[in-house]
């Protein structure tokens, strides 16, 4: 008696410990926040997304439509290969082939990204001689992000209970109709996860572009080579160091708006799904 | 070769011209530049480079100029591999990197470093410093600010000088700034210069209140953010450290005299070494002798391979090459007084147009 | 049904496709291991051992005419590639970070599932997965400017003050950059990773297992505790080492506030540090002015040991995993 009363003192006692975790979290997070619209609230008019870089001053349109043409081309590789490869490890390969692509995804996640980046330069860059561009960035991004989208879409696919699958194939349905229609709408929300934490990554990243990207003061062309890209992580890196108030403000615009980026992102791409799961569980 | 130089006179005189005038006595008097022109490396010339191309593009509606700041060692090695066209440097390339690849080393503007610290108390006044003394700090052979080597210079504050660690903050990446502060102790310090030595980077003694940090503005918020520390931060960084209330030093020149960092006291450390600049230029231009000479300056230089393939990217190149070393173009102090440089003197100006002819 | 025989049909096709998908990851893999082993050659053979075993950092003269030549590879007289102090320091901080972070992930995970309302969790999931989208730049800037303050002028004299007799806290706590700032940082950082995935792979198990525990006379807490985390241990796990994976090779947030140590160890958690990542990005540039390539080489040296200790941890960690399956059984 006595020892189920404590047992539920100290059960009470964690869960405030936990939410006292989740608060202190957001505290920090929304400090963060507070830190850079501050910093970056000043800079955000609407110029910013008309005009082109200019010195230290000007607009982010250059860096916008960068960070979106970069970012974007990045995570239609990445889904492709990354989901192709979780679906692969869970459905086709054999168990040790599964254990030894694991293994290599996890220690991809550990190569850092200027590693990843100076390795894009001298094979792509100088070897190939694609000079800084957009492919060579996409590139870069796809390899810094595919980690995370494998290894999330990998744990969705292979949470996927077992009486589902063995429901469906009873039923009579082959490998590939379970697969569509019973395993990934199952995965979906996790795979998703991967993909908008990979986005955050993607968007986030500096270090991996300067070497492939480059950085251009000018509208992105849509050439795949030979004609650098701008982008929003770049003004941040570098304008931080410069010694003007209006580049620090510009930097700290741009790390606002990849924030308002990843926010939006995530906001539309989950309503979709909900709106999309919605609709499949009523059919 | 004596035309295309000629032209490239010719186009820098114009654009010169332009800066004062307008636009179109530019266009209707000279054959108008255009086309794509790719500049990298140095952050401590990334500043005054955008002030640069924004002024110039508005004279220029064909040129596109793109400017990256990565850091001299990158601009150096991706001049010459021809990913970009201008590679900025806060240092000269050294002998053996020549013998690989011979490039051109065109100083554009000087610049200069200050010393600064955070001793409470003592920020309002100039401490008196020497390199020998800065040596002994970055070596921890002196540990606190009243250490007799400190107070024997600073006769005035010795009262007031704190029995407080030091605490000694260098760059953590590759910088032009440790460059010159590492040949300012290497000049003055003969066991300095046995020791660490100078570069972009450098092996630090180990000192256990020692920091790095990253960027000048690294340097400054942790400056300012830890008492009785010690930094060298570059000019430009001038208003960002007296904003933050940190004090900076008079520093003992080649001839012993303590001298502030000011116009002058550059200027004359830049015109006492004017005369031994070869005519690669490549040379530092730090602990100068002359009574008024600042001890830690430099030339920031223009990286540029002198074969350049396609008669109008040459063009290009060497138009706004010109350009930006004229006292009315790019050494105007309009540009120059934002970051606090220091326009070439007029016999380097001279010594920089003929490197600049040299691009073929 | 029509379009489910369709898909029934592209069964091979899917196969190959998703096959060749999982070919290119690993391809990725080994590509960039053999650039590093390649490209840092020279290097392996200049430095030996020293790369692991050496402290002292040095590029060599570079403005000397002088070389030094070693097993056939030449490098600027002077030059020392030790990387130990990088190697200790990236270990550390990473450690750091996943002390800090797997047990805060966990409570964040658990208290986000189970007790924020069902219709506050959306904007709950929507701030986690943007906590990812924090620039890593930003989070630097955050560090020198809030974060390193806070350790070297509040948290480091209470330290001193009232824990000196804890082992790793005692003695001089310095400016606030160093182990602990970069551990706090790189622990945030990869904290969305891990509550992230926790979270899903909870909400991916069955109820019933929450229920039934419940029903067996538990409090909530032990619920999850001893029967909801067992059941996702191995997912918790995945999510645990590639959060790692980022932890170690995370460059710049760290670059900014861990003190960049050279050529010294900290005596305790307070004092600077520095990483191999942090270390190649900072390095690099004036690496590329070495004329004899040799320090270059040797920050490829260090990417390939970096390579090595992932490779190990990742390891560790599964030969744990199979060694606690078959003493659970």
């Amino acid at each position: 008696m006595r020892h189920q009363r404590i047992s539920r003192l100290a059960s009470r006692a964690w869960w405030s410990v936990s939410v006292l975790a989740l608060a202190g979290v957001l505290v920090v997070l929304f400090g963060i926040f507070w830190f850079v619209a501050v910093r970056g609230v000043p800079a955000l008019r609407p110029a910013l997304f008309t005009t082109v870089t200019s010195g230290v001053a000007g607009g982010l349109e250059n860096a916008i439509a960068g960070t979106l043409l970069l970012v974007g081309a990045g995570l239609v590789l990445v889904t492709l290969v990354g989901i192709g490869t979780a679906i692969w490890i869970v459905e086709y390969a054999p168990p040790r082939a599964q254990d030894v692509s694991r293994f290599l995804i996890d220690v991809l996640a550990g190569v850092p990204s200027i590693v990843v980046g100076y390795f894009l330069y001298v094979v792509l860059v100088e070897g190939l001689g694609w000079g800084f561009s957009l492919v060579a960035g996409a590139f870069a991004l796809t390899i810094v992000m595919l980690p995370y989208v494998v290894r999330s879409s990998d744990l969705a696919l292979s949470g996927v209970p077992q009486a589902l699958r063995e429901g469906a194939f009873a039923l009579g349905a082959r490998r590939a109709t379970v697969l569509f229609g019973v395993a990934i709408p199952w995965a979906i929300p996790g795979m998703l996860t991967g993909l908008l934490v990979a986005t955050g990554i993607g968007l986030g990243e500096t270090a991996p572009l300067i070497y492939t990207a480059g950085w251009s003061n000018f509208m992105p062309s849509l050439a795949p080579t030979h004609s650098p890209v701008g982008y929003l992580t770049y003004v941040v890196w570098t304008f931080i160091s410069q010694p003007f108030p209006q580049a620090h403000a510009l930097a700290y615009a741009a790390a606002a708006l990849l924030m308002i980026f990843i926010f939006l992102t995530n906001l539309v791409s989950r309503s979709a799904v909900e709106y999309w799961s919605a609709r499949s569980r009523r059919g | 070769m004596r035309k295309l130089a000629l032209t490239a006179l010719a186009l820098a005189l114009t654009a010169g011209c332009a800066s004062q005038t307008t636009t179109t006595t530019a266009t209707a008097t000279a054959p108008e530049v255009s086309g794509r022109l790719l500049e990298t490396g140095s952050t401590l010339l990334y500043p005054l480079m955008n002030l640069w191309v924004a002024s110039y593009q508005k004279q220029h509606a064909g040129v596109q100029i793109t400017t990256q700041g990565t850091g001299s060692g990158t601009g150096i090695s991706q001049a010459i591999a021809g990913v970009a066209q201008i590679g900025a440097s806060d240092a000269y390339m050294s002998d053996a990197q020549m013998k690989g690849t011979p490039m051109l080393n065109i100083p554009l503007a000087i610049s200069a470093q200050q010393i600064n610290y955070n001793v409470p108390g003592l920020n309002g006044v100039h401490l008196r410093l020497s390199g020998p003394v800065l040596a002994g700090i970055y070596s921890g052979k002196i540990l606190t600010w009243n250490d007799p080597a400190i107070v024997g210079i600073n006769p005035r504050y010795a009262s007031k000088l704190p029995h407080h660690t030091i605490v000694p903050i260098h760059r953590s990446d590759g910088s032009g700034d440790t460059f010159i502060f590492s040949q300012y102790l290497s000049y003055s310090t003969p066991s300095w210069a046995q020791g660490p030595g100078m570069g972009t980077t450098i092996s630090w003694p180990a000192v256990a209140s020692g920091v790095g940090a990253n960027g000048n503005p690294g340097m400054v918020e942790t400056c300012k953010n830890t008492p009785y520390s010690i930094a060298y931060i570059g000019v430009s960084f001038l208003d960002q450290t007296q904003a933050a209330h940190l004090g900076y030093a008079a520093l003992r020149n080649r001839a012993g005299a303590f001298v502030l960092p000011a116009h002058a006291t550059i200027a004359a450390a830049a015109q006492a070494m004017v005369n031994k600049t070869p005519k690669d230029e490549r040379i530092s231009l730090v602990f100068a002798p002359g009574k008024q000479s600042y001890p830690i300056i430099n030339y920031e230089y223009a990286i540029v391979n002198p074969h350049q393939t396609g008669a109008a990217a040459r063009a290009n190149l060497v138009a706004f090459l010109s350009w930006a070393i004229l006292p009315n173009g790019g050494n105007a102090s309009r540009f120059l007084d934002e970051v606090h440089f220091l326009p070439l003197p007029p016999s380097i100006v001279k010594l920089s147009k003929e490197q600049i002819a040299k691009i073929h | 049904m029509n379009n489910l025989t369709q898909r029934a049909r592209m069964q091979p096709v899917l196969g190959v496709g998703t096959g060749i998908a999982a070919f290119a990851s690993a391809a990725i893999v080994f590509l960039i291991l053999i650039f590093l082993l390649v490209f840092a050659w020279p290097a392996i053979r200049f430095n030996g051992s020293g790369i692991l075993t050496g402290v002292i950092w040095n590029i060599g003269n570079q403005y000397g005419s002088s070389t030094v030549t070693h097993n056939g590879v030449t490098a600027q007289a002077g030059a020392s590639f030790g990387g130990l102090v990088f190697v200790f320091g990236t270990i550390a901080t990473s450690a750091l970070a996943m002390v800090i972070a797997v047990p805060l992930s966990f409570l964040v995970a658990v208290a986000l599932v189970y007790r924020v309302p069902r219709k506050l969790q959306p904007l709950a999931n929507t701030l986690v997965e943007l906590m990812a989208g924090v620039p890593s730049v930003v989070y630097g800037l955050w560090g020198i400017v809030v974060l390193v303050p806070w350790v070297g002028n509040q948290l480091g004299p209470f330290a001193q003050a009232h824990l000196s007799w804890v082992p790793l806290v005692r003695g001089e706590t310095g400016s606030g950059n160093g182990l602990l700032a970069a551990g706090i940082i790189l622990a945030l950082m990869v904290l969305p990773i891990m509550v992230a995935t926790l979270r899903d792979v909870i909400l991916a198990q069955p109820p019933t297992i929450f229920e039934a525990s419940m029903a067996l006379g538990s409090t909530t807490w032990q619920a999850v505790t001893r029967a909801v985390f067992p059941s996702v241990r191995k997912g918790f796990l995945a999510a645990v080492l590639v959060a790692l994976g980022r932890a170690l090779g995370e460059t710049m947030a760290v670059l900014m506030v861990c003190g960049a140590a050279i050529n010294q160890f900290p005596s305790n958690i307070f004092q600077a540090v520095n990483t191999i990542a942090a270390v190649i990005v900072s390095q690099l540039d004036s690496a590329l002015t070495d004329a004899s390539g040799m320090a270059q080489r040797s920050l490829a040296e260090l990417a390939l040991v970096l390579f090595l200790i992932t490779l190990v941890v990742n390891v560790v960690a599964r030969l744990t995993l199979r060694g606690a399956d078959r003493s659970a059984q």
